[in-house]
């Protein structure tokens, strides 16, 4: 028994050296799904095959919120990965456990160099503390666009795509009257019509400065132009301009734009991709989100995920984990995820390289740069930063289900969103009782 | 069928039975321990969560009493959520087990070929879940699916959208479609074990087919049938998260927000442990209150031996 | 039966036939679409007949998910499930059905409450106890002040751990923590006549004998209808597997695996509704569990021995 034992050790021993051998291995959970998840995994396999120090063990996760559910549930048990792809509604409660490591200190500790200033404003202050400080590594980033079918545009007349929302609803207005069965597919998106909408337009979301400069903020979004927009949203589904285009309304908006069906549709820039994939039968192009005449147009903020490196681990791992994240900020990299999604460069000087080599030029790519032009508009300011609210995803399905009952002509708008309002002030509330006396670094 | 009073609830008892010995504790400790590690161990602290304000990612947590649960109970959807998902849990129990009896009924007939239509219906609960939730949105989908072809004879007829019935119908439909196969297979083994001589008695006795099915095998299934009644309702109200969340969402306006979708969106997606917590405390109470009802008044009428 | 009822005959097959076909139609639709190409799964009204790309969707779907050892895992997780569970079920329930004794009815309850509160609700503390299913009890031990009396006794520092994650015990284990099987044992256990019982004991058997040479051969359909839901639930199960497994290579699971290929459907992801593929791959992950239906099927057999006397 004891000869048995003693020849376990030796065999365990004989491991561990060759282990400390091996290459350094660290974990990555991740969200994405499908194709996408499929890039994910490649990205690791394309790091592990360039260089022999490190390895990245990437687990797919099956979604963005399980991902961080996963997460959690590991980290309690102190079995976390290193690094987590989280979605942004996912990361308040993230932010105020401090139990990551920003990335600016985790490539400082490395030693592994990073052109933080290289970075598009729009993306780096959205995942960056008040002292400008990177949280989070942003990867897959994304801003919503309009998708309009050139061919009915071009039929109505309507030579240049519109960058206003008078000018859009003179456009739907056009396409139906040239004998368009459907003008704008419509679908409710708080990220789109309410998040967005108010950067760009520069009008709060809720008070704190959308919730940056403290825990006790209250939804603001009743009283600001995000109503008007809302109702006029309702007015053209009841004139008939646009049409509920929604999973339960029988075929989602990008469904009946990819069949020619309706004219025009709002998504994120990463369908600019799928949309290709799916082969419409008409020329199509992407313009960016309208604004409101008289308004002066600011810049729309990033959606997407990004990479969090979490508490809790070695010193070695974090090494690994800050190679694979340099690894994923290079221009190669960034230009592999690119031409596999839909999505956008997150660096200047990779956005600058890839036009000057003709890479928005040609197709599937050409104009999804457009996104860029969104993003960079404005320099971010107090209120175009982003949103930084805890339970963020209540509020999204409050938004939501109340929009679905003003459309519904359960309720008028205004009474909606007012509803909405107060029971995401709810939330709120209870958010910063959870964190009592703590606030976003 | 004598019930001693002493026990609580009017559970059937053996008039013949063992006498107690070491053997029993032994035969119950494995899954004591079990569900005590996996079950009992995490789920005291989910109820301590109830009662607290937790932060999802550790660092400790506010007591706050009974506030979770008056907020919750304060809520008028929340009223809806329960009222919607009684329904749901009724509704789908009954098309489940009503299909499930028929078709087991018909099979154990074991006419020519009754072997096919055996594993025909079985079959489908092999089906994992991902196929399911997109098949059923093939088949309710209002501009695409089965009931699209509605639309074309009555144009917006039928729109899940608008329509909070024709929403909580579709769910219902598809919770029943999962459980058929499940009941039937209980239904259909419990047949089985009916003896033929039975059978063959009651037919020499001139009984005809139907009649033996309501005077003879009917009653004798009544212990599977109470077994899957319990199940079925417990199941509706416990799992039928992915079906609400790939077809309908919750919605229109919440008309299909059950009880367990909204604790997995408050709690799983929204990252509210507390709230989520005190809701199913609730949830388990309101189905431990059905499930004592049902072993109150309906097991009387099972016929056991 | 040796009477002729051609009427009620033909209403028999013609009530499973309506009955089979509704079952069936939303399988259909799923086949189909694993036979279509991107754009045709993607496009309305949905398509009611295969197309011709089932071979290319279940190559690139293969390609795509590296399936092979995940079959086994699999294989292995649902046999475990049936075992455990199957045994567990069973000796709890003839403990509860066949001896008298106080706490009876609590012990009952307590194992009937698990399947009141789905694992999803408890996933965050269930798996602090799959990282260390002896927690429980050195939290006990701490509290109770045990573990300082151990120490103080022996000097050994009291740090129980067992961790299941990544390992078949983690996938399994939790999964045979329910009620279903000793309540349906305990509803069959029921219906034996107490003339078989005294019986037993006339002869002098002990319980463990009746157990064994009487209560589990009147069993068998009712072991084989368990077996059956059992084995389709554990090969189906996802959740738990895609938590406690990270190690996906040598221990995850065909249906981990499946929701791989399923497209995102967030707002924000933009990923390709490659609904096809997931169908395709769906049709590859089920084949094992129909194959157990089938199989199973042949002890669905008409009981011999007469219950009722």
């Amino acid at each position: 028994m004891t000869q048995k034992l003693a020849v376990a050790a030796l065999v365990l021993a004989a491991t561990a050296g060759t282990a400390s051998a091996e290459k350094i291995k660290f974990e990555y959970w991740y969200g994405l799904t499908g194709d996408l998840g499929a890039v994910v995994l490649e990205t690791c396999n394309r790091f592990n095959a360039s260089q022999d120090l490190y390895e990245a063990v990437c687990v797919g996760q099956d979604g963005y919120e399980k991902a961080v559910q996963n997460t959690i549930a590991a980290f309690r048990a102190q079995k976390h990965p290193t690094l987590l792809q989280s979605f942004d509604a996912g990361t308040a409660d993230l932010m105020l456990s401090g139990e990551f490591y920003p990335v600016t200190q985790l490539m400082a500790d490395t030693g592994v160099t990073v052109d933080w200033a290289d970075y598009f404003p729009g993306i780096a202050n959205y995942y960056s503390s008040s002292k400008g400080e990177f949280f989070s590594m942003p990867w897959n980033s994304s801003t919503p666009v309009y998708y309009f079918n050139k061919d009915m545009f071009a039929k109505a007349g309507i030579t240049e795509a519109p960058i206003t929302w008078e000018g859009l609803e003179a456009a739907l207005v056009k396409v139906k009257e040239s004998g368009a069965a459907c003008g704008l597919a419509y679908a409710p998106s708080s990220w789109i019509d309410l998040e967005q909408f108010s950067m760009a337009h520069n009008i709060p979301v809720a008070s704190n400065n959308n919730g940056y400069d403290g825990l006790d903020t209250e939804l603001l979004f009743n009283t600001t132009l995000h109503v008007k927009h809302m109702e006029n949203i309702q007015r053209w589904l009841t004139d008939g301009v646009a049409t509920l285009r929604t999973q339960a309304a029988g075929k989602t908006s990008r469904d009946s734009f990819v069949e020619g069906e309706c004219a025009v549709f709002f998504s994120s820039i990463a369908d600019h991709n799928t949309i290709h994939k799916l082969k419409p039968a008409f020329a199509w192009d992407v313009q960016i989100i309208p604004t409101y005449e008289g308004i002066e147009r600011h810049n729309t903020v990033v959606g997407g995920a990004s990479l969090w490196v979490l508490s809790g681990k070695t010193d070695d791992e974090y090494k690994a984990a800050a190679n694979y994240l340099a690894f994923l900020a290079t221009k190669e990299e960034q230009q592999f995820l690119l031409e596999n999604s839909g999505y956008i460069p997150v660096t200047k000087s990779t956005y600058e390289a890839l036009k000057a080599e003709g890479f928005y030029a040609k197709e599937p790519f050409i104009n999804r740069d457009i996104a860029m032009k969104s993003l960079t508009f404005t320099e971010p300011g107090p209120l175009t930063r982003g949103i930084r609210l805890g339970g963020m995803i209540q509020i999204r399905a409050e938004w939501t289900a109340e929009v679905e009952a003003a459309l519904a002509g359960q309720k008028t708008m205004k009474e909606a969103l007012d509803t909405a309002v107060s029971r995401g002030n709810e939330q709120l509330g209870r958010f910063a009782q959870t964190y009592a006396g703590k606030s976003f670094p | 069928m004598v019930a001693p009073s002493f026990i609580f609830i009017g559970g059937p008892m053996r008039r013949a039975h063992f006498k107690f010995s070491w053997i029993v504790p032994l035969l119950l400790a494995p899954q004591l321990l079990v569900i005590f590690i996996f079950f009992y161990w995490p789920s005291a602290q989910a109820v301590y969560w109830a009662f607290t304000l937790e932060q999802p990612w550790g660092g400790g947590n506010t007591w706050v009493g009974f506030d979770n649960f008056k907020k919750v109970l304060s809520d008028p959807y929340y009223w809806g959520s329960v009222r919607v998902s009684v329904i749901y849990a009724v509704a789908t129990t009954i098309l489940a087990m009503g299909m499930a009896l028929t078709l087991a009924l018909f099979v154990d007939r074991q006419l020519a070929g009754y072997r096919v239509w055996r594993v025909g219906i079985i079959w489908p609960y092999a089906v994992a879940a991902p196929a399911v939730g997109l098949a059923f949105q093939f088949v309710f989908n209002p501009g695409a699916g089965i009931f699209s072809y509605i639309n074309t004879i009555a144009p917006g007829w039928w729109d899940l959208s608008k329509y909070p019935w024709q929403a909580v119908t579709a769910i219902v439909v598809a919770g029943a479609w999962k459980q058929i196969a499940y009941s039937f297979i209980f239904f259909l083994a419990a047949l089985q074990s009916i003896p033929r001589s039975l059978t063959e008695a009651a037919a020499m006795d001139g009984a005809r087919p139907l009649r033996r099915m309501m005077d003879l095998q009917l009653p004798l299934l009544t212990p599977t049938f109470f077994f899957l009644l319990v199940i079925n309702i417990t199941d509706s109200f416990t799992d039928s998260f992915g079906i609400v969340d790939t077809l309908t969402g919750g919605g229109p306006f919440r008309a299909t927000d059950l009880m367990v979708y909204k604790i997995y969106a408050d709690g799983f997606r929204g990252f509210d442990y507390s709230g989520a917590a005190a809701q199913s405390i609730i949830l388990m109470c309101l189905v431990m209150a059905l499930t004592f009802v049902q072993f109150r008044y309906i097991e009387r009428r099972v016929h056991y031996t | 039966m040796i009477e002729r009822t051609p009427i009620l005959n033909i209403a028999t097959h013609l009530i499973l036939a309506v009955g089979l076909v509704l079952i069936l139609v939303p399988i259909w639709l799923a086949f189909v679409a694993a036979t279509q190409t991107l754009q045709a799964v993607n496009s309305a009204p949905v398509e009611l007949w295969p197309g011709d790309q089932l071979i290319p969707n279940l190559k690139e779907a293969w390609a795509q998910s590296a399936f092979g050892q995940k079959f086994v895992n699999s294989f292995v997780v649902a046999i475990g499930v049936v075992v455990g569970k199957l045994t567990l079920a069973c000796i709890t329930a003839f403990a509860l059905v066949f001896f008298q004794f106080r706490g009876r009815m609590v012990i009952f309850w307590a194992i009937f409450i698990t399947l009141m509160l789905p694992l999803e609700v408890r996933i965050v503390p269930t798996y602090a106890v799959a990282a260390n299913a002896l927690s429980p009890f050195q939290t006990i031990m701490d509290w109770t002040g045990i573990s300082w009396l151990i120490n103080a006794v022996s000097g050994i520092e009291v740090a129980l751990e067992w961790n299941l994650l990544n390992s078949y015990t983690g996938l399994i284990l939790p999964l045979v923590a329910t009620a279903t099987g000793t309540f349906l044992y305990r509803q069959f256990f029921l219906t034996i006549p107490d003339e078989l019982v005294e019986a037993a004991r006339m002869d002098g058997a002990g319980p463990l004998r009746f157990l064994w040479d009487i209560l589990i051969p009147l069993s068998k359909t009712n072991i084989a209808a368990l077996a059956t839901i059992m084995f389709v639930y554990a090969w189906n199960q996802y959740l738990w597997p895609l938590l406690v497994v990270t190690d996906r290579a040598n221990y995850g699971m065909v249906v981990v695996q499946l929701s791989d290929l399923v497209p995102d459907q967030l707002t924000t992801g933009g990923g390709t509704p490659t609904w096809h593929l997931a169908m395709a791959a769906t049709l590859v992950v089920m084949l094992p569990p129909i194959a157990i239906v089938i199989l199973m099927q042949r002890w669905f057999v008409r009981g011999l021995i007469n219950t009722d006397k």
